[in-house]
C-alpha cells in the first residue's frame, strides 16, 4: 500500500477500550512497532517513524520522540539520495517533504523552510506536497504559511475530484481541507474553519464514503495516526481529528452543549480518546467530573493540560479515594498529594512513577515542581482581586519557602488578596454557642491566627472547614514556619 | 523617465543560506546573519552590514540592497534599517529605489519606498516569479497559471491572462515571456505585449529550470539553456521567433556560410537542476550534489560543496561562497 496521508493534529492518542490499565498510545505503539520489523519499505518505514514520534510527544517521552523523528529525517534523506540518482524527481520530491515535516517536528524551521521550497521546485502541482507543506508549517507555528500552502492543496484536490471523483480523491480532499482548517483556527478565523469542519464531517458520513465506512466496522478499525496509512486508517483518524476540532472551536466560543454533544461523538467511535475525555471533564457538571478525569488519566496520564485542569479541579473540591492500579491513578494520587500540601507524599509516588518512565518528562517537571524552589507563587505574580482565591496547598508551601524573598510588590498584593481555602483546626473549643479558633492546617501547610478568634456557631476539630481569610505574614508553629491568617469568615465545606 | 535596474531574486532550499549575487562589478553575499559587499578588485576586505537570520533572496537596486527572510517575514534593507514584510517574501525588484517585494503567501506584491511608505495590490494565488521589463512587473501565478502585468506606479493589473499552470521558471528576454512546464516537457513562450501562448517548445524531459543564454541578433534567435536534472542535461533551445525573422535569420546565416543553427546539448554526471547565464558563461547547479559546473561543450566541475544560490557570474568570471570565504574561477 503506498497511500500515505499526512493528517494535521493537536497530538492525540487513543486507548484500547478493553485495556483499561494501557496508557492510551500503547497500541499504536505496538502496531507502530510491528508495522517497522514487517516492512522495509520507504514509506512503511518513514509512517512508523513519524507516528512512533507524535505517540511517544503525546505521552511526554520527548527524548524518544526526537529519536524517531531524527530516524525518520535520515530514512527521508537516504531516499532524496536514492531517487535523485535513479532520477526519479516524483520521489525525491515527496522525500524531500518528509524530511521538511520530520524537521518540523523537531522544532528546526528555517531547515524544514528551506526543504519544503526545494520540494515545491519539482511539484507544485501536487496537493499532497501542499498538505506536507502545511502540516509542516502548522507545526512549527507559522499558521498564515500554513493557510497558503493548504488552501493550494484544496484548490489542486477540488479540481481532481471533479475529474476523478473517486473515494481515494474525495478522501484527499477532506484531509486537506482539515488541515486548511487546522491553519485557519491557528491564524485567528475561525468562522471560516468551522464551515469547512461542518461540510467535511457532513461529507465523511454521506453515501460517498459508505463502502468506506463498512470497511471500517468490518476491519474493527479505530486506531488514529498523524501519518496514515491506507484509506481506512485515514477515514477513522479523519473523523476523529475533525469531531475534535470543531467541538474545541466550538468550546472557545462559548457553545458548551455544541461542544460537549462534539465530543461525546468522538467517544462513540473512541469511547477513551483522551482529549475528548478530557475536554468533558473539563465541561462536566461536579457529579460527572471525577469520572472523566479518571477515563482521561487512564487513556493519557501525562498530558499537561489535563494535569493543570485536574489541579485547577483539585483546589476547589474535596480530597477523594483514588485507585492507583492504574498509571492514571497513580499520577492522579501523585497530583492529590501535592494539592493537599503532602510534599513527600507526592514525591515519592513521582518517583515511583518516574522509574516506570525514566525519559517522561511531564513527570520530571511535576517532580520538579514538588521541590521547595523558593519561588514566588503565581498568585502573587499575577495578583487579582475581584473574588477570592483558592491557591493550592503547594503554592501555599511555596509561599512559605519563599517567605524571606518577597519584594514590596508581592507584600502588597499578599495584603490585597483575599483566600479562601478547605482547613482542618487542630482544636477546638467550643462554647456557649461559639467556638475558639487558633491553628491548624491547609493541606499539610500549618497555619495560625494572631490569637484565638471566635466564631458563632459549633465548629469541630480535624473536620474539613472552608475559611476564608488574609495572609498577615508568617510565623513559626512547633519548629516550623506557617502562615499567619486573618480570619474572615468560616462555612462547612462544600 | 524613471531608471530601471537590475533584479535579481534567487531562492535558497540550503539551511544555513548563503546567496551570491552581483551588484554591477561588486559582488553581494549574504550567510550567517550578515551581508558584505565586495569590491571588482580580489583580495579587498568587504563592506559588513547586519543581515537576517536566514537569507533567501538579495535583490540589487541602483543605491541599496534588500535581503528577503522568507521564513521570517523580514527584509534587511541597506542602507536602512530591518523591516516586516507581507507573509513570506520570496521575490522583488527595485524600481528606482522603490522595492517591490512578492510575498507568496499573502498572495500580494508590496511596494516600499524609501519614506517607509507602503501600498499592496493582490495577485492571484501561488505567486511564484516576479520579473520587470520596460517598466511593468510581471507576476505568475503558478496555481491559475496566470499572468499578470503590474503598473508600478498605479500598482494596478493592466493585463492578465491565463497561460498555464505550474510552471517551474519564468523568463524573459526583453519582448517574449517563457514558462517552463516540467510535467509536460515543454516551454511556453508568449509576447509581453499580449500575454497570449504563441508557442510550444519541446525542453528535455523533466526540466527545471531555464536561463536566457543570448539575446536575438540578426543571425541567431535567442537561446535558452534549460536544466534537466532527469535527463542529467543542459538543453539548449531557440526562443520564440516570428516567421519573418526566422526566414531573415536564416538567410544571413546561408549568405555567410554558416548554416541552420544546431543547438548544443551538454551533458552531467549527475542531475542539474539550475541553469545561469550572464556575459556568455553558463553555469549549471545539481543540488543534490552540491556541485557547480560550467556548461560548454562538454561539462567541467567548477566546485563541489556549494550552496544552491551562493555563485553568481561577474564579468568573465563565477564567483562562489564556500568555507566562509567568497572564491572565483581563475
Amino acid at each position: 500500500m503506498n497511500r500515505l496521508t499526512m493528517i494535521t493534529l493537536a497530538v492525540v492518542a487513543p486507548v484500547l477500550a478493553q485495556a483499561q490499565s494501557r496508557i492510551a498510545s500503547d497500541f499504536e505503539i505496538a502496531r507502530m512497532q510491528q508495522q517497522l520489523s514487517g516492512s522495509r519499505e520507504f514509506l512503511a518505514q518513514l509512517s512508523g517513524h513519524m507516528n512512533l514520534g507524535d505517540a511517544y510527544t503525546t505521552r511526554s517521552e520527548l527524548s524518544a520522540a526526537r529519536t524517531r523523528y531524527e530516524t525518520a529525517l535520515n530514512l527521508a534523506s537516504r531516499q532524496r539520495v536514492v531517487t535523485r540518482r535513479q532520477s526519479d524527481l516524483t520521489g525525491y520530491s515527496t522525500a524531500t517533504s518528509y524530511a521538511a515535516l520530520a524537521q518540523a517536528k523537531l522544532g528546526r524551521g528555517a531547515e524544514a523552510f528551506a526543504l519544503l521550497e526545494e520540494s515545491m521546485r519539482y511539484s507544485s502541482d501536487s496537493a499532497k506536497s501542499w498538505n506536507l507543506y502545511s502540516s509542516a508549517m502548522n507545526a512549527l507555528g507559522r499558521p498564515k504559511k500554513a493557510s497558503g500552502a493548504a488552501r493550494n492543496a484544496v484548490t489542486i484536490a477540488t479540481r481532481e475530484v471533479e475529474t476523478n471523483p473517486s473515494t481515494g480523491n474525495q478522501l484527499d480532499l477532506a484531509i486537506y481541507q482539515h488541515t486548511l482548517a487546522t491553519a485557519l483556527i491557528d491564524s485567528g478565523e475561525p468562522a471560516d474553519a468551522e464551515r469547512l469542519l461542518r461540510s467535511l464531517l457532513a461529507k465523511l458520513q454521506s453515501p460517498a464514503f459508505d463502502g468506506l465506512r463498512r470497511q471500517v466496522e468490518k476491519s474493527e478499525s479505530f486506531e488514529t495516526y498523524s501519518t496514515a496509512r491506507g484509506e481506512t486508517s485515514a477515514y477513522v483518524s479523519l473523523v476523529n481529528r475533525a469531531n475534535l476540532r470543531l467541538a474545541a472551536l466550538l468550546e472557545s466560543r462559548g457553545d458548551r452543549s455544541g461542544a460537549k454533544a462534539g465530543y461525546e461523538r468522538v467517544l462513540v467511535s473512541r469511547s477513551d480518546d483522551p482529549s475528548a475525555l478530557s475536554a468533558l471533564a473539563r465541561l462536566s457538571t461536579d457529579k460527572e467530573r471525577e469520572r472523566f478525569f479518571i477515563a482521561a488519566f487512564d487513556a493519557n496520564p501525562f498530558s499537561l493540560p489535563l494535569i493543570r485542569e485536574y489541579q485547577r479541579h483539585l483546589a476547589g473540591s474535596a480530597p477523594s479515594d483514588i485507585d492507583t492500579r492504574t498509571t492514571g491513578g497513580s499520577v492522579r494520587q501523585a497530583l492529590e498529594h501535592s494539592a493537599r500540601g503532602r510534599r513527600r507524599a507526592a514525591q515519592t509516588a513521582l518517583d515511583t512513577l518516574l522509574q516506570q518512565f525514566p525519559g517522561n518528562e511531564t513527570l520530571a517537571l511535576l517532580r520538579a515542581e514538588t521541590e521547595s524552589t523558593g519561588r514566588i507563587p503565581q498568585f502573587l505574580e499575577n495578583p487579582r482581586s475581584e473574588r477570592p482565591l483558592e491557591p493550592a496547598a503547594a503554592e501555599l508551601q511555596q509561599l512559605l519557602d519563599a517567605r524571606d524573598r518577597l519584594a514590596p510588590e508581592h507584600r502588597a498584593a499578599l495584603d490585597s488578596t483575599l483566600f479562601t481555602s478547605t482547613v482542618s483546626f487542630a482544636t477546638a473549643d467550643a462554647r456557649e454557642g461559639k467556638t475558639a479558633l487558633l491553628r491548624g492546617t491547609i493541606g499539610e501547610v500549618p497555619f495560625r491566627f494572631s490569637e484565638p478568634t471566635e466564631f458563632h456557631g459549633q465548629w469541630a476539630a480535624a473536620t474539613p472547614l472552608r475559611l476564608i481569610y488574609r495572609i498577615l505574614g508568617f510565623s513559626e508553629l512547633d519548629g516550623k514556619a506557617a502562615l499567619l491568617l486573618e480570619p474572615l469568615g468560616l462555612e462547612p465545606a462544600r | 523617465m524613471r531608471k530601471l535596474c537590475l533584479c535579481i531574486a534567487l531562492f535558497s532550499s540550503a539551511a544555513s543560506a548563503q546567496i551570491v549575487a552581483p551588484a554591477g562589478d561588486r559582488i553581494v553575499v549574504a550567510h550567517d546573519g550578515v551581508v558584505e559587499i565586495y569590491g571588482s578588485s580580489r583580495g579587498g576586505a568587504p563592506e559588513k552590514h547586519p543581515g537576517v537570520k536566514n537569507a533567501n533572496a538579495v535583490i540589487v537596486g541602483p543605491d541599496r540592497v534588500a535581503i528577503l527572510d522568507s521564513y521570517a517575514n523580514e527584509a534587511r534593507l541597506i542602507p536602512g534599517g530591518l523591516i516586516q514584510t507581507a507573509e513570506t517574501p520570496i521575490a522583488g525588484i527595485f524600481i528606482g529605489n522603490d522595492l517591490f517585494v512578492l510575498a507568496r503567501d499573502a498572495s500580494a506584491v508590496e511596494r516600499i519606498r524609501p519614506d517607509g511608505s507602503r501600498a499592496t495590490v493582490r495577485v492571484a494565488a501561488d505567486p511564484a516569479f516576479l520579473r520587470e521589463v520596460d517598466g511593468l512587473i510581471y507576476v505568475y501565478s503558478r496555481l491559475d497559471g496566470l499572468m499578470q502585468a503590474i503598473d508600478p506606479v498605479s500598482l494596478r493589473v493592466v493585463r492578465r491572462a491565463t497561460i498555464a499552470r505550474f510552471a517551474s521558471d519564468f523568463e524573459t528576454d526583453g519582448r517574449n515571456g517563457y514558462l517552463l512546464m516540467p510535467r509536460e516537457a515543454l516551454i511556453i513562450a508568449f509576447p509581453l505585449a499580449t500575454l497570449v501562448s504563441a508557442a510550444r517548445i519541446p525542453a528535455g524531459t523533466v526540466p527545471t529550470d531555464l536561463a536566457m543564454t543570448n539575446r536575438a541578433s540578426v543571425i541567431s534567435a535567442v537561446r535558452i539553456a534549460v536544466a534537466d536534472p532527469s535527463a542529467r542535461r543542459v538543453w539548449t533551445i531557440e526562443g520564440a521567433q516570428s516567421v519573418g525573422g526566422a526566414f531573415g535569420r536564416g538567410l544571413v546565416r546561408g549568405l555567410l556560410g554558416l548554416g541552420l543553427y544546431r543547438p548544443g546539448d551538454t551533458d552531467f554526471p549527475s542531475g542539474v537542476d539550475r541553469v545561469l547565464s550572464r556575459g556568455g558563461i553558463t553555469v549549471a547547479y545539481d543540488s543534490s550534489t552540491r556541485t557547480l559546473y560550467r556548461v560548454g561543450e562538454k561539462s567541467r566541475v567548477i566546485a563541489s560543496a556549494v550552496g544552491p544560490d551562493a555563485f553568481t557570474i561577474i564579468g568573465d568570471r563565477v564567483a562562489f561562497w564556500r568555507d566562509g570565504a567568497l572564491r572565483y574561477t581563475p
